[in-house]
Order: structure tokens, then C-alpha cells, then sequence
């Protein structure tokens, strides 16, 4: 976050005080001398998947309400905070507390982890729905899943759809938002152990469908052309990658890192009706402390 | 058989059915394209039961006519099946096929065949209502929606979509999002498209009015409904939408709406006398206008890059409405002041328009002094004759604060129409009230820290609906009830349209003869996960409302004071991935100093006790979703009006469903 004498006037008249606004101006919540604090920046205006995704149609999908800003991870004792960044203010339109959801409806991040660094040992694999790879050297660990929809619900989901995985899946504790963050806190413990300098990191960004295909997480898909509830400019198979916006380069908020995202996410086989693992568009796992 | 084939079957019909049968003789493919096609299924059965001896399976069904899907004990299913198709790349289709809801599983084998009516003066007629043709406990495969979706290379459209729509493009205060239950009811044509390298976005709209509620009597036109009309197919409704972003920032919209509603001509020479010349008679009807309503809204929201913790928002709405009483009943005064539209008139006694504005500003600042402090300030000013009658009626939700309706266990919701729709629920559903007249301000503050989450709200509001003597006979509705604090859970548990047991004002009821009122709310609510044994959450809320009405200026014995508090807590567990479960207790205590009577026979004092538990399930598991509720319902009101016996609720009931799609 950056402090300007205007943002430092506003938040003091939020508080009475200019001194006060001055004081808090801190830059982001994340401590970097605590072991395993990672604070990344993604460029904005770059929620458009490969380059030319379109929104669905429908009101509710404001813009910039699926654009990545920033990732924080903050250790903190027996658990991690996550929070995830976007482009626009975090709204609940259809209700979740009514459906036992977190307190908003729209936005989904998948924050996969490569906990060891070693080549051969994790999942290249991204989560059902997602139809992206992760290199053999870079394959994660552990994956938290940030969704509107309650555990009970996304670990239903999980058993039936990912079975396979579902001991790497991490559903936090507690997940909510504020303003344009996304906030979860997840046990250490589940994490396989507190966060370390030399993890590396890829947030996924989707949308929360409630009623997904038969084979996706709770994704919501990518077509070729935008639906009221479907994105656009992909294909109508389950080649493209249906990612919205990811970490991407060095994570530092550059307009370099737009165009190694939509290198990244291009590289999938078009044609390919019943894509492969091969046929996936592959994407990069960020680490921060290398 | 397309259109085209058909055109040429008089002509070419033994080529047409050749081609027919080649077609089927012709070896199938290897497999089923199902690209095209996209099949979602769904089954939904809902248990509900309560300690009365009432068939049905919705809590409040239609209040008004007689309806009976409603009931309070049942076993009843539907079905859906939703296809999604696609024509080619530039053209998708959709349908929705969903049975209809109301069957009981004891019903057995009830086949929908006529009904028949008794009334006094004849032996018997066929009711043709459309109704109610046994149908009601059918469960027939209906359409509930189509549309056609067509990307013509025509410039600055991207998208042209025909049919069923749930109108989610526009907003509250014009054309509000269908509720859900009727979500794909709404039908239209509506054009989305941009210019100006997409800086600028519209979307506009022919909308086929809803006979059954838009306009005067809750319709455009139904002679059952108003005897004065009886023309609605020709009425539509017109939006225009209009998205702008000058920056990444800053975002402007502005929306447009406008309903006209038709009638024939009562006095054109067709309607009145035989087939001649003479008097002007030429096949042709002319048209007068029974309603015309327009709405608009200009919104802002600015987001700056470099405070992105800082949100502001505002809005300003405009309403207008004209009754042409030659056409359409003055519901004000014939319907017990029950209308979702005003019936002004001018000095001279003819139909003059209901124009109003409203406005609000909501000021957000999230966490800006990174320390899970949040700060929210919102400003509303509703005019006293806006209305938005085509607006949301429920599932939406315009004010910042908590409002007056909602409880712990009710949710509620505040919106700016007459025409809201607090019916076709269960007992467990969400309420709204209309915001008409209010002005005021909330301050909320919350507070997210590590497991824990709550929130302050102080909120002030006055009305511009303050009046004395305001004629709540024939201009202003009043809904009746006009006293009180209102009570949901009385509302499901009685299934009351009268009112007779006396369960507070009608959530619409904005208007009354004589009002100074003012009202004082706050709310704290905290919610967090217990730290060692994080599959325990808990959530708690605080209410007090404040309300009061001085009523008629030079009466000091008609004064309101009501205070509502509310207590609320719920303990929930997550025992398993897939089992979760929760415990809930919520008190309230009206204390309300002379609610209800009248000018001429004096106010009297009421005071209400409630208690609320509740015991609620879910499991889920692959695909399947199974939900329980129960609750127990204890009421106790002490009533000081003559004649008016203290009353009591003991009310056990249960709700219960099985989903799975597909």
C-alpha cells in the first residue's frame, strides 16, 4: 500500500488526527524480518487470463473484481494468515451467510505451495476446473483454498472431485473479507509446519461456482464467447486454462509480469478437444525468498 | 422441423418426409456430440412440519387469494432440468424445465383435472382462473425459461439475448433482480454492447410487464385483479443502462427505466355499439394509458489506486408515478389502503403524478490503519413519494444498516418499493421492509482480528414521511397496519392475512395519518472460531431499537415509545468434513408504551416476550446436500387493549431438505 500525504490526511480524518493517519501509514501488515513473511505484488489490469478473457455479463462481476493485486502471507504463532488482494471492493451478492458461505460471493483464489523444493515430490496437477500444470521441479505441496462456499461444502467437493490430493488440501479455519482482501487463517500445523523463506507460491484466481461442472472445484468455466455467468475468450473445451489472473515473473507489481502471464497461460493446445496433462497451458510457482 | 421446413411442406411434403426418414436410417455416429449441449439436473425435496393440523409445504404461501401450496406440513419434490446449447459460435440457446411445486407425497396420484367452483348463486361453474385447474398439486414439467443468445456482427453489440432473463442488469431503485423463486419468469429483449475502446458500456431493454405485479392493484391490466382493466399483453417496460470509466478508479453509471402500461379505449365506438360507419366503428381500438412509471438512478464509485482502503460510493434516484383512476380502481380506498402505488391528486381533484428523490452516500475505509479496524459511514435521504415499482421486491439489500426487521435467527433487508414481497417463504427466510421516507445516517464499525470478527452499527433515522393529517383514505396507503414493531416469525407461524392475531405493522406501511417518528438502532454482532478448538464457532448479536412517534401533534395520549431488545447466540460445529451442526438461542422483549387504537378510543400498551431456539444440521456429501432445521417458537404478548386478550405461541416446527444435481 502506498502513503501519500492525501491517503495520510484521509486515514487521519478517519481517526480525528493526522498524526495518527501518519503513524499507521506502514505499508503492508506483513513484518519482513518474521521468518517466512512474503508480501508480492501483482500488476493490475491484468485479469484477463492470457490476454483477451472477457468478464461474464452479469452485474455482479464488477471490474476488477477477479484482478490480483497483492499476496501476503503473515505467520503468527500456531497460524498463517493469507490474504489475497484484488482490484475492487468485495461484495456478497448472493447472500452466502444464507448458504453457510463466508461473507462473499464472487471471488475463489487457489494459493498452491511448494513446500520442499524438490523436484518429483508434489503435484503438478492444479485442481479440477482449473486446467493448468505445474512444472515436475515446481509441483506443490499443499494448496488453500480461499472460497465463499462453507468447509463443509468445499471439503464435499474436494472428496469427490480430488480425491486424490485431498490430504494436500487446505481448507482454512477461518476465511472472510474486507474491503478488497480476501483473509484466511490456517493452522500451522496443517501447513506441514510454520512458513519458510524458501517456499514458493502461485495464487490462482477464480470465481466461486455454486454449481459447478461434474468435474470442476466449484470453477467457474471459460467459453468462447461470455455467458451471464461464463467467461469469455477461451474455448468451449477444457484446454484453456481457466485462470483469471496468477502471480507471475518476480511478483514485484511490474508491466513485465503482465505480458510472462499471458505468455504463460497461452501455452495451451487450442485443438484439443480431450486435452492431456501436455495440453496445459503451464504456470510458474513464485519463490519470493530465492 | 425448423421453420423453414415447415414453410415448404405444402408444397414439398413428401421430400421433406423422405429426407426425415433417410435422416433416422442413416447409421448413428460413434458417439453423441454433446459439445453443443450442456444437461444440469437437479432433484429438491423439502420436509416441512409444524405442530398444526395445516397441509402444504411453504411456510406463507400466496396472502392474498386462496392458494394451497401453502401449508405447514409435507413432503414435496421438484425437479429441474436446465439445457444449455449452442447453435453455432455466435449463437447459445437455454431452457429451464422445472416441475411445479406444491405436491404432497401423499397426494399419490392427484392428476390435475378441473375444478369446480360453488358459488351462491348458480349450482356450479368451472373455475378458469388458470389457476387453480387442479393443477396446483400436478407436478407438471413446466418452462420456466428460454432464451436465445445471438453475438450479431452488428457495431458497439456484443450481445443480443432473447427471452427469460432474472433482470440482474440493472439494480433496486429501477428494475430490480427477479427473486429467486420467479428467477426466470421475466422475458424481454434486451441488447448489451460498447463503444469508445469499451469505456462505455450499455445495456438496454424491452421488458414484457408482469401482469401480476407491476402496477395499480398489482397488476397491468387482470380484470380478476381490477375490474377496471383488462388489457395487459401489450404493456412493457423500457431500460437503458449506461456504464462509464473514466479511470480505474472511477466508475459512473447511470440507469433509466420506464413502464407503460395500456388500456382499450372504454368509449372508442367498437368497444360501445354494433359494426357501423356512421359512429366511427373500424376494427380498430385506440388505447389510453392506465400507468405510467419511470425511474432513474446515477451512481459513483471511487476506488482510488492509492488508497486502496478507502471506498466511496454514491447515489442519487429519482421516481415518478401516474395513476389514470379512469382505468384503474384507486386501491387506497377500495382496498383498505393496501396498494403498492400512491393515488395523488391536485387541487382540483384529478390524478396528479408521485414524483420523488432519493440519495445516499456511503463512505468505506478498510483497515486503514492495518490493525483490522474497518470504518463505514453511509448518509440516506429517501423521499417520501419515491418509489421503485419495479425495483427489487426481496433478496437485496440497499442500506448499510441492520435495519428494523432483521433479527438473529430472520435476516433482513431494506429496500426502496411499496411493492415488496414478504410471501412465498418458509419460516426461515429473510424479510424486508421498505425504506420510503427514510432519512438518515449509520456509523459501523468493525473490528477483524486473527479468529475473531464483529461489528458495531449506531444508526439514526427520522422520516419524511412525518405528517399531520395526511390522507391515509384516499392518497396515501397505510397497509392497515400501521403499529408496532413488526414480527416475522408471527407472520409464518399464523398464515394470517387478516391480521387478527395482531402481529405489528405491515413492513410496507410508511404512511399514516398523523406521524412524527423517529427511530435509534444499534447492533453489535461478533462472530469467531474458539482458539483451541477451532471447530467451534460462535456468533453472537446485540440489538436495541429505539422507535418513536408523537402521532398527532396536539394529542400528548397518543404517543409511541417501543423498545426492542434482542439477545442472540449460536454455537456451531464442524464435527466432521462433511457434518456440521449448531446450537442457537435468541430473546427479544417488546416493550411498546400505547401501540395500537385509535384517535377516537385512545392508544394502549403492549408488551412482547419471545424466545427462539433452534437446532440446525448439514451434511454433505458426494453431491448429496442434506439440511435440517428445528425451532421452537415462544411468544408471550401482554395486551392492555380492551377487549384484546393477552395472546401466546408455543409453535414447534421443522424444515428439512434433500438436494442433488447433477
Amino acid at each position: 500500500m502506498q502513503c501519500t500525504p492525501t491517503s495520510a490526511l484521509i486515514r487521519g480524518l478517519g481517526a480525528a488526527t493526522v498524526a495518527l493517519g501518519l503513524a499507521a501509514c506502514g505499508g503492508s501488515q506483513v513484518n519482513p524480518d518474521t521468518p517466512g513473511a512474503v508480501s508480492l505484488t501483482d500488476p493490475s489490469g491484468d485479469d484477463n487470463g492470457p490476454g483477451d478473457y472477457i468478464y461474464p455479463t452479469d452485474q455482479v462481476y464488477k471490474p476488477g473484481s477477479f484482478d490480483l493485486r497483492s499476496f501476503e502471507v503473515i505467520p503468527k504463532g500456531d497460524t498463517v494468515e493469507f490474504r489475497v488482494g484484488v482490484g475492487s471492493r468485495i461484495e456478497d451478492p448472493w447472500g452466502s451467510k444464507d448458504w453457510g458461505g463466508n461473507g462473499f460471493s464472487l471471488q475463489m483464489a487457489f494459493i498452491h505451495i511448494d513446500t520442499d523444493g524438490v523436484a518429483g515430490s508434489g503435484v503438478t496437477a492444479a485442481l479440477p476446473g482449473v486446467n493448468v500444470r505445474f512444472a515436475e521441479a515446481q509441483a506443490w505441496d499443499k494448496v488453500v483454498i480461499i472460497s465463499p462456499q462453507g468447509p463443509t461444502r468445499v471439503n464435499s467437493e474436494v472428496e469427490t472431485k480430488a480425491a486424490d490430493v485431498k490430504d494436500r488440501v487446505v481448507v482454512p479455519k477461518v476465511t472472510r473479507a474486507s474491503g478488497r482482501t480476501l483473509i484466511a487463517v490456517v493452522d500451522v500445523a496443517d501447513l506441514g509446519g510454520a512458513p519458510q523463506p524458501g517456499w514458493g507460491y502461485q495464487v490462482l484466481m477464480q470465481s466461486n461456482e455454486g454449481f459447478p461442472a461434474k468435474t470442476d472445484l466449484l470453477t467457474r468455466k471459460v467459453n468462447e464467447f461470455e455467458g451471464q455467468h461464463r467467461f469469455g475468450g477461451g474455448t468451449d473445451y477444457d484446454n484453456d486454462p481457466h485462470v483469471i489472473d496468477m502471480l507471475a515473473g518476480r511478483a514485484a507489481g511490474g508491466d513485465d509480469e503482465k505480458a510472462a502471464q499471458h505468455a504463460a497461460l497461452s501455452k495451451y493446445t487450442r485443438d484439443a478437444n480431450e486435452p492431456t496433462p501436455a495440453d496445459l497451458a503451464e504456470v510458474p510457482m513464485i519463490y519470493p525468498g530465492k | 422441423m425448423s421453420a423453414r421446413t415447415a414453410s415448404i411442406l405444402p408444397v414439398g411434403g413428401l421430400v421433406a418426409v423422405g429426407a426425415a426418414l433417410a435422416c433416422l436410417l442413416a447409421p448413428a455416429p460413434a458417439r453423441a456430440d454433446t459439445d453443443n449441449f450442456e444437461l444440469n439436473g437437479k432433484i429438491y425435496t423439502k420436509y416441512l412440519y409444524k405442530n398444526d393440523d395445516s397441509a402444504g409445504c411453504l411456510s406463507l404461501s400466496n396472502p392474498f387469494w386462496p392458494d394451497n401450496i401453502g401449508g405447514n406440513n409435507g413432503a414435496c419434490t421438484e425437479f429441474e432440468l436446465t439445457i444449455l446449447g449452442r447453435a453455432s459460435k455466435y449463437v447459445t440457446t437455454g431452457v429451464r424445465l422445472k416441475s411445479r411445486f406444491g405436491a404432497l407425497w401423499q397426494g399419490w396420484w392427484e392428476n390435475g383435472d378441473v375444478r369446480w367452483d360453488y358459488p351462491n348463486d348458480t349450482l356450479f361453474v368451472e373455475n378458469t382462473s388458470g389457476e387453480s385447474l387442479g393443477m396446483n398439486h400436478a407436478q407438471y414439467v413446466k418452462l420456466r425459461g428460454a432464451f436465445i443468445r445471438v453475438a450479431p456482427p452488428i457495431p458497439t453489440v456484443r450481445w443480443v439475448h432473447i427471452g427469460a432473463s432474472d433482470l440482474g442488469m440493472f439494480n433496486e431503485w429501477t428494475v430490480g433482480k427477479v427473486r429467486y423463486i420467479d428467477r426466470d419468469n421475466a422475458n424481454g429483449v434486451f441488447v448489451e454492447g460498447d463503444f469508445a475502446d469499451r469505456t462505455v458500456q450499455y445495456h438496454a431493454a424491452a421488458i414484457a410487464t408482469p401482469k401480476l405485479f407491476i402496477g395499480p392493484r398489482w397488476t397491468s391490466g387482470l380484470s380478476n385483479a381490477d375490474p377496471r382493466a383488462d388489457y395487459w399483453a401489450s404493456d412493457w417496460t423500457y431500460a437503458l443502462k449506461l456504464d462509464y470509466r473514466p479511470s480505474s478508479a472511477l466508475a459512473l453509471r447511470l440507469i433509466g427505466s420506464y413502464v407503460h402500461d395500456w388500456e382499450a379505449d372504454d368509449n372508442d365506438p367498437d368497444a360501445t355499439g354494433p359494426s357501423d360507419v356512421e359512429r366511427g366503428t373500424n376494427r380498430a381500438i385506440e388505447r389510453e394509458i392506465r400507468y405510467q412509471g419511470a425511474n432513474a438512478t446515477l451512481d459513483a464509485r471511487l476506488s482510488p489506486e492509492s488508497m486502496d482502503w478507502l471506498n466511496l460510493t454514491g447515489l442519487v434516484a429519482y421516481s415518478y408515478n401516474l395513476v389514470n383512476t379512469d382505468y384503474a380502481a384507486n386501491s387506497v380506498r377500495d382496498d383498505q389502503g393496501f396498494s403498492p402505488l400512491l393515488y395523488l391528486v391536485d387541487g382540483e381533484g384529478e390524478p396528479e403524478a408521485a414524483q420523488g428523490f432519493a440519495g445516499k452516500v456511503r463512505v468505506e475505509m478498510y483497515d486503514p490503519f492495518e490493525a483490522g479496524v474497518s470504518l463505514k459511514l453511509e448518509y440516506f435521504n429517501i423521499g417520501s413519494e419515491f418509489n421503485a415499482i419495479f425495483g427489487a421486491r426481496r433478496e437485496g439489500d440497499v442500506l448499510l444498516t441492520d435495519g428494523i426487521i432483521g433479527s438473529g435467527f430472520i435476516k433482513g433487508g431494506q429496500l426502496p418499493t411499496l411493492n415488496l414481497a414478504n410471501e412465498f417463504i418458509d419460516f426461515d427466510e429473510a424479510w424486508y421492509e421498505t425504506i420510503i421516507g427514510w432519512h438518515g445516517a449509520t456509523a459501523l464499525l468493525e473490528l477483524q482480528r486473527g479468529l475473531l470478527a464483529a461489528s458495531l452499527e449506531g444508526t439514526f433515522v427520522t422520516y419524511n414521511t412525518n405528517q399531520q393529517g395526511r390522507d391515509t383514505d384516499n392518497q396515501y396507503p397505510d397497509f392497515l397496519y400501521t403499529d408496532g414493531f413488526t414480527d416475522p416469525q408471527a407472520f409464518t407461524a399464523d398464515q394470517d392475512y387478516g391480521n387478527i392475531y395482531d402481529r405489528g405493522s405491515d413492513p410496507r406501511s410508511v404512511y399514516k395519518e398523523f406521524q412524527d417518528r423517529q427511530t435509534l438502532i444499534a447492533v453489535l454482532n461478533a462472530e469467531s472460531a474458539i482458539p483451541g478448538a477451532e471447530d467451534l464457532k460462535f456468533a453472537v448479536k446485540g440489538k436495541w431499537v429505539h422507535d418513536t412517534d408523537s402521532r398527532k401533534a396536539d394529542n400528548a395520549e397518543d404517543d409511541y415509545v417501543g423498545d426492542l431488545f434482542l439477545g442472540y447466540g449460536m454455537l456451531k460445529w464442524q464435527a466432521t468434513n462433511e457434518f456440521a451442526t449448531g446450537l442457537g438461542y435468541e430473546w427479544q422483549r417488546w416493550d411498546e408504551e400505547r401501540r395500537s387504537g385509535s384517535q377516537e378510543q385512545g392508544f394502549y400498551d403492549y408488551a412482547t416476550t419471545k424466545h427462539t431456539g433452534r437446532l440446525v444440521a448439514s451434511y454433505t456429501f458426494g453431491g448429496l446436500t442434506f439440511n435440517y432445521l428445528l425451532e421452537y417458537f415462544h411468544k408471550d404478548q401482554e395486551r392492555d387493549r380492551p377487549g384484546s386478550p393477552d395472546q401466546q405461541w408455543r409453535v414447534w416446527r421443522a424444515k428439512a431438505s434433500v438436494e442433488t444435481g447433477w
